[in-house]
C-alpha cells in the first residue's frame, strides 16, 4: 500500500515535469520582456534617471532646476513614453554601481562608450558625439606644439573617471604628469592657477573657459582630439530596453530633434544667463 | 546638605600688553596670507552667483531658498535623524559592552571594532550598494512611499526627504548612524566605567536591580560625564553627513559641488558651503555648552 504510494507520486512528479518542460521555453520568454526595465517604468508611472552634473549636458539653473541637453534628451524620451521623469543626481564615481544595484533605471549622462564601462553596463546607440578639446596655461605653455605636451614636465589635469581622463589625456600624452580631479571646475582652475599646464575636458567646456579667461587661457589646437560616442546605459540582461532606448534615439536622429537640441546647448550660448555662468 | 550657592568666582582674565602684540602679529600675518593668496591666484571674485544658490527672488520679486539652502535643510534633516538613531545604537551596545554576558559584549565588540577600523567611505559603498540594496526592495519601502496619500507624501517631504529619494535617505541615516554610533558607545562604555566599582555594589547592596542601577545611580552621573565628548560626536556627526552625498542624497555638499561645477564659481561656493557648516555646527556647540553648564548648576 505504502509503496504503490510512492510510486504514484513519482508517476505524478514526472508527468509533472515534463508538462513543465514544454511550458519553460514561452515562460522564460515572458519573463525576460515582463522584467524589462521598461515594463518596470511602465508600471511605476515614473522613469528614474542617474545623472551627473556636467556643464552643459545638465546645470543647475538659477531657480535650482537641472537643466541641459542631457536633461532635455532624458524629458523628451519619458514624455514619448508618457510616464513621468525623476532624476536621481549622483556622484559620476558611482554612478555605474548605482545603476547596477538599481538605484535608477538609466543612466543619461554624457556617458561616452567604452570597452571597459561596455563589460558591466549596456550601450544604446549614440545619442550625441561629443568630442574631446584642450585648453592650456599661455604662461607655461604659450609655445608648445601638441607634441611638447607629452613630456614629463607637463602637467595634465582632468575629470576622474571620464574619457578625457585616461583615453585621451592618457593615450595622447602617456609621458605627461595626469592630475585626476573629482569635479571639472577644479581641473579648469588649476591651469588657470598656473599650477598645471593644461586640461583636457569634453568640448563645449574648454572653448568657454577659453573665452572666459582670455588672457591666461589658450587653444593649442582648435580640433578635436578624439570623437566620444555618448550613448544611453542600461542594465545588462535586458534587450528590450535596449531595443526600444535605441530606436528613440535613431527616431530622434531622423527627425532632427537631437541635432537641434545639441547645436542650442554646444553651439550657443544662450542658456549661459540661466544657469549664472559667465563663461 | 544641599549647596546651591555658585562656586566662588574665578579671578577675571585680563588681556596684557604681550597678549595684544601676539594678536597683532597673528593678524598681520593672516593679511598677509590673504594678500599672497590675492596675488598668486588668478581669480575674479564673483560671490553674487553663488549668493543666487542659497536665496533666490523668485518672479514675485519675494526672496525664496534655492539648491545651497535646501540641500542644508536636508544636512539637517540627516543629521537630526541620524543622531537620534546613533545615539540609540551608541546607547544600547555601549550597555552591552559593559554587561556581564559575554555574547552581548562579543557582538558589541565585533560592531564596534568593524566600524572603527575600516574607512567611512568602503563602509558607506559597501552598505548602500551590497545591504541596502538587498533590504530596501524586500521591504518595499519605494513602493509604499510612491502610494502614499498627498497628505502623507507632504509629511514625509518635511521630515526626511524627497518622495523619489526616500529610500536614499533612509540607507544614508542608517549608514550614518551605524558609523557614528560606534564612537559613541565608545563614549558611553567609558562614561559608564568611570563610575566608581563601589557604587554598583553599594546600589545592589540596598537591593536595587540591575536596571535601577543603571538608571538611578550610574547613568546620571556618567551622562554630566560624557557630555562634553558627546557633544562633539554629535557635532561630527553633521560635518561627517556630507559623505552620504555620494549615495544620492542631496545634502549640502552634493548640491555644493553641483554648484561649483555649474558656476566655475569653485572657492566662492566652497567658502559659502563652509560657512554654513561652520554656522550651524558652531550653534550646536554653543547650545552643547549651555545644556553642560546648566547640568553642572543643577548638580546635588
Amino acid at each position: 500500500m505504502r509503496l504503490g504510494r510512492v510510486v504514484k507520486s513519482f508517476i505524478g512528479a514526472a508527468v509533472l515535469s515534463m508538462v513543465a518542460a514544454t511550458g519553460v521555453k514561452a515562460q522564460v520568454q515572458q519573463e525576460l520582456s515582463s522584467s524589462s526595465v521598461i515594463e518596470e517604468i511602465k508600471k511605476r508611472g515614473v522613469m528614474r534617471v542617474g545623472m551627473s552634473v556636467f556643464v552643459p549636458w545638465a546645470m543647475r539653473s538659477k531657480e535650482g532646476e537641472l537643466v541641459g541637453f542631457e536633461i532635455d534628451v532624458a524629458r523628451k524620451l519619458a514624455q514619448d513614453m508618457e510616464v513621468d521623469i525623476e532624476f536621481v543626481p549622483t556622484a559620476w564615481a558611482g554612478i555605474i554601481p548605482a545603476l547596477l544595484a538599481k538605484k535608477f533605471d538609466v543612466i543619461v549622462a554624457g556617458m561616452s562608450i567604452t570597452p571597459q564601462r561596455n563589460m558591466t553596463v549596456n550601450f544604446t546607440t549614440p545619442y550625441a558625439h561629443s568630442g574631446q578639446q584642450m585648453t592650456a596655461n599661455k604662461e607655461l605653455a604659450g609655445d608648445f606644439s601638441l607634441e611638447d605636451f607629452n613630456s614629463s614636465d607637463v602637467t595634465i589635469t582632468c575629470r576622474r573617471g571620464v574619457a578625457a581622463c585616461d583615453q585621451v589625456a592618457g593615450r595622447l600624452f602617456p609621458k605627461a604628469t595626469l592630475r585626476r580631479f573629482d569635479d571639472d571646475a577644479q581641473a579648469f582652475q588649476e591651469v588657470v592657477n598656473g599650477s598645471a599646464h593644461a586640461v583636457v575636458s569634453s568640448a563645449p567646456k574648454p572653448r568657454f573657459w577659453t573665452m572666459a579667461h582670455s588672457d591666461k587661457l589658450y587653444m593649442p589646437t582648435d580640433e578635436n582630439l578624439s570623437e566620444g560616442n555618448e550613448a544611453i546605459a542600461v542594465r545588462k540582461g535586458d534587450p528590450d530596453a535596449l531595443n526600444f532606448f535605441s530606436n528613440w534615439i535613431q527616431e530622434q536622429k531622423s527627425n532632427g530633434w537631437l541635432q537641434e537640441r545639441h547645436d542650442y546647448w554646444f553651439k550657443t550660448q544662450d542658456w549661459a544667463g540661466g544657469v549664472a555662468a559667465e563663461q | 546638605m544641599t549647596d546651591r550657592r555658585p562656586p566662588p568666582a574665578r579671578k577675571k582674565a585680563r588681556f596684557k600688553p604681550f597678549d595684544f602684540l601676539m594678536f597683532g602679529i597673528l593678524i598681520a600675518g593672516m593679511i598677509y596670507i590673504v594678500y599672497r593668496v590675492d596675488q598668486v591666484l588668478v581669480y575674479h571674485w564673483e560671490w553674487h552667483t553663488v549668493f543666487e544658490y542659497v536665496v533666490r527672488r523668485d518672479e514675485t520679486g519675494a526672496l525664496v531658498p534655492n539648491v545651497l539652502l535646501t540641500g542644508l535643510m536636508s544636512t539637517l534633516r540627516l543629521a537630526f535623524w541620524g543622531t537620534i538613531a546613533a545615539a540609540i545604537i551608541g546607547l544600547v551596545t555601549g550597555l552591552c559592552r559593559t554587561s556581564s554576558n559575554l555574547f552581548l559584549r562579543s557582538v558589541a565588540r565585533l560592531y564596534v571594532e568593524l566600524i572603527r577600523n575600516i574607512p567611512p567611505l568602503v563602509f558607506i559603498f559597501v552598505f548602500y550598494f551590497f545591504i541596502s540594496g538587498q533590504i530596501m526592495p524586500v521591504l518595499g519601502i519605494d513602493a509604499f512611499v510612491r502610494s502614499a496619500s498627498p497628505e502623507s507624501v507632504a509629511v514625509v517631504e518635511l521630515l526626511f526627504s524627497p518622495i523619489g529619494l526616500f529610500s536614499n535617505f533612509l540607507a544614508g541615516v542608517i549608514c550614518l548612524s551605524l558609523f557614528e554610533g560606534a564612537y559613541i558607545s565608545e563614549i558611553v562604555r567609558a562614561g559608564i566605567q568611570s563610575i566608581d566599582k563601589g557604587q554598583w555594589e553599594a546600589a545592589r547592596a540596598i537591593g536595587l536591580s540591575r536596571f535601577n542601577v543603571l538608571r538611578d545611580v550610574i547613568l546620571p552621573q556618567a551622562i554630566r560625564k560624557i557630555l562634553p565628548p558627546l557633544a562633539g560626536q554629535f557635532i561630527t556627526l553633521v560635518k561627517d553627513s556630507a559623505i552620504v552625498s555620494l549615495i544620492s542624497i542631496q545634502e549640502l555638499t552634493y548640491v555644493a559641488t553641483e554648484v561649483a561645477a555649474t558656476t566655475t564659481r569653485v572657492f566662492e561656493t566652497w567658502i559659502v558651503v563652509g560657512f554654513l557648516y561652520f554656522a550651524v555646527c558652531y550653534s550646536l556647540a554653543l547650545l552643547f555648552g549651555r545644556l553642560e553648564k546648566k547640568m553642572q548648576t543643577g548638580r546635588r
